[in-house]
């Protein structure tokens, strides 16, 4: 029970957080962190890819309902949700029945770097590709993946080192 | 039959992925189609309220450079009003003259004054939500002006919410022209810095130098006549070679923008008809 109303309660937090904050940092016009998905990152590692699938289409619409981006915040979270638990496998060496909240502390700062730094590469390159589909321009682009990667990762490390205590 | 059901089951996921990303695309794809409907926007009930609170939390931080703007643009229009009646004085001596010019001027435009609610500057298609609707009597196609200058077209109307599309828009197209001359172009925006906008069809013969300030049109029934947008930053060829792309600096400084005012013209219905009839032919 309480688990849920913890994760609910990181659900509403993380979208508030989210729209009335963190998308009105630009850094140089650049540079947005995407916190929400801290959500989905730490999803604990038995989740079935259907439940987080569904957790991530909804708060990719609900995300994109306030930015006024109709699909394109949903598309890239549920193509996250979808390809986590593979590269999640990929980076741990915990056997695969252990069960386990993707952090710092039960991955390992190592590992759990490059773990973040992956998906949310994944997850920023979709959302800037759907973005730029009324018009296009690979530099900007290239530019605003990786200010995005950075702000990103560096959001959820700090999120995650106080989100534990 | 068994393994067909078997591996449905072993790979149900994949449908479920397919049947959400079909549903994303379905909303990235047909955002436009459906104007009536304002749903999945922030002009919808819930999300309007929200940010409506947000916005009376911190409205009040911007209230000191808001009243500086306000008194600059007080001092200006009160002067500019002295020149020009001081002017029409001259020219006409009939004081009833003067009457009957301030009703014309009013009598084809109505002003709703409202706040920016929800505002973003670095997508390729931006938009601004505003906390006046329908009940306010805002309708689809409305002009909107900030302190300064153009914002842009009211796009989408909720019952007490609306969303524009300001200037810096891939869909925002603003009927303009220079101020000192007719020569009239189109206002778009491509992407990139919040401050610049473009006109690609200025006709090449057209007499203008850096520094002059582009106003609207009139053509349209959107906008009046003679509201600033920008000014000339640079001028370039346009990609054919037959016109000017002027590049231009805009009055509106989007990234803090937070008093706008709807214009909304009271007889356009007629304009709209005969336009409509040409493009049907």
């Amino acid at each position: 029970m309480i688990v849920y109303l913890r994760r609910v309660g990181l659900f509403v937090g993380l979208i508030l957080l989210q729209v009335l904050i963190l998308n009105n940092i630009h850094i140089y016009g650049y540079g947005t962190p995407f916190l929400y998905i801290f959500f989905l990152l730490i999803y604990s590692s038995n989740a079935s890819k259907n439940t987080l699938m569904l957790w991530a289409f909804f708060i990719g619409l609900i995300i994109d309902t306030f930015t006024n981006t109709p699909g394109i915040n949903t598309a890239s979270a549920t193509f996250l949700a979808f390809i986590r638990n593979p590269i999640l496998n990929s980076f741990t060496l915990h056997d695969n029945n252990e069960i386990f909240e993707p952090g710092i502390s039960s991955m390992g700062l190592n590992s759990f770097i490059k773990y973040i730094v992956a998906l949310t590469l994944i997850f920023c390159i979709c959302l800037q590709l759907l973005n730029s589909f009324s018009f296009f321009d690979p530099i900007q682009l290239l530019i605003k993946i990786l200010t995005d990667t950075l702000s990103t990762a560096i959001c959820i490390l700090c999120v995650d080192a106080v989100w534990r205590r | 039959m068994k393994n067909l059901l078997n591996f449905l089951i072993k790979y149900n996921y994949w449908f479920l992925f397919i049947l959400l990303e079909g549903i994303s695309f379905t909303l990235l794809f047909h955002f436009n189609s459906y104007q009536g409907s304002a749903f999945f926007t922030s002009a919808n009930y819930f999300t309007g309220n929200v940010y409506q609170v947000q916005n009376e939390l911190t409205g009040y931080f911007h209230l000191r450079t808001v009243n500086k703007e306000l008194v600059e643009q007080n001092t200006e229009l009160s002067l500019q009003l002295q020149t020009y009646r001081d002017k029409l004085m001259d020219l006409t001596q009939d004081s009833t003259g003067l009457v009957r010019m301030k009703q014309d001027v009013l009598m084809d435009y109505d002003i709703i004054g409202a706040n920016v609610i929800n505002n973003s500057i670095t997508f390729n298609d931006n938009y601004i939500t505003i906390n006046k609707g329908e009940a306010d009597g805002i309708k689809s196609e409305m002009g909107v002006v900030g302190g300064t200058g153009v914002v842009g077209i009211v796009y989408i109307t909720s019952k007490h919410f609306s969303i524009i599309i300001p200037i810096l828009n891939s869909k925002s197209n603003i009927s303009c022209k220079l101020k000192n001359n007719e020569y009239f172009g189109a206002m778009i925006w491509e992407g990139g810095s919040s401050q610049f906008g473009f006109i690609n069809d200025m006709p090449r013969h057209a007499e203008l130098s850096v520094g002059d300030t582009i106003v609207t049109s009139g053509h349209s029934a959107v906008f009046p006549k003679g509201l600033p947008i920008g000014t000339v930053h640079n001028i370039n060829n346009s990609q054919d070679g037959l016109s000017f792309k002027l590049k231009v600096k805009l009055f509106t400084d989007f990234a803090k923008l937070h008093d706008v005012r709807v214009i909304s013209r009271k007889d356009v219905s007629e304009q709209i008809e005969l336009e409509n009839q040409i493009e049907q032919k």
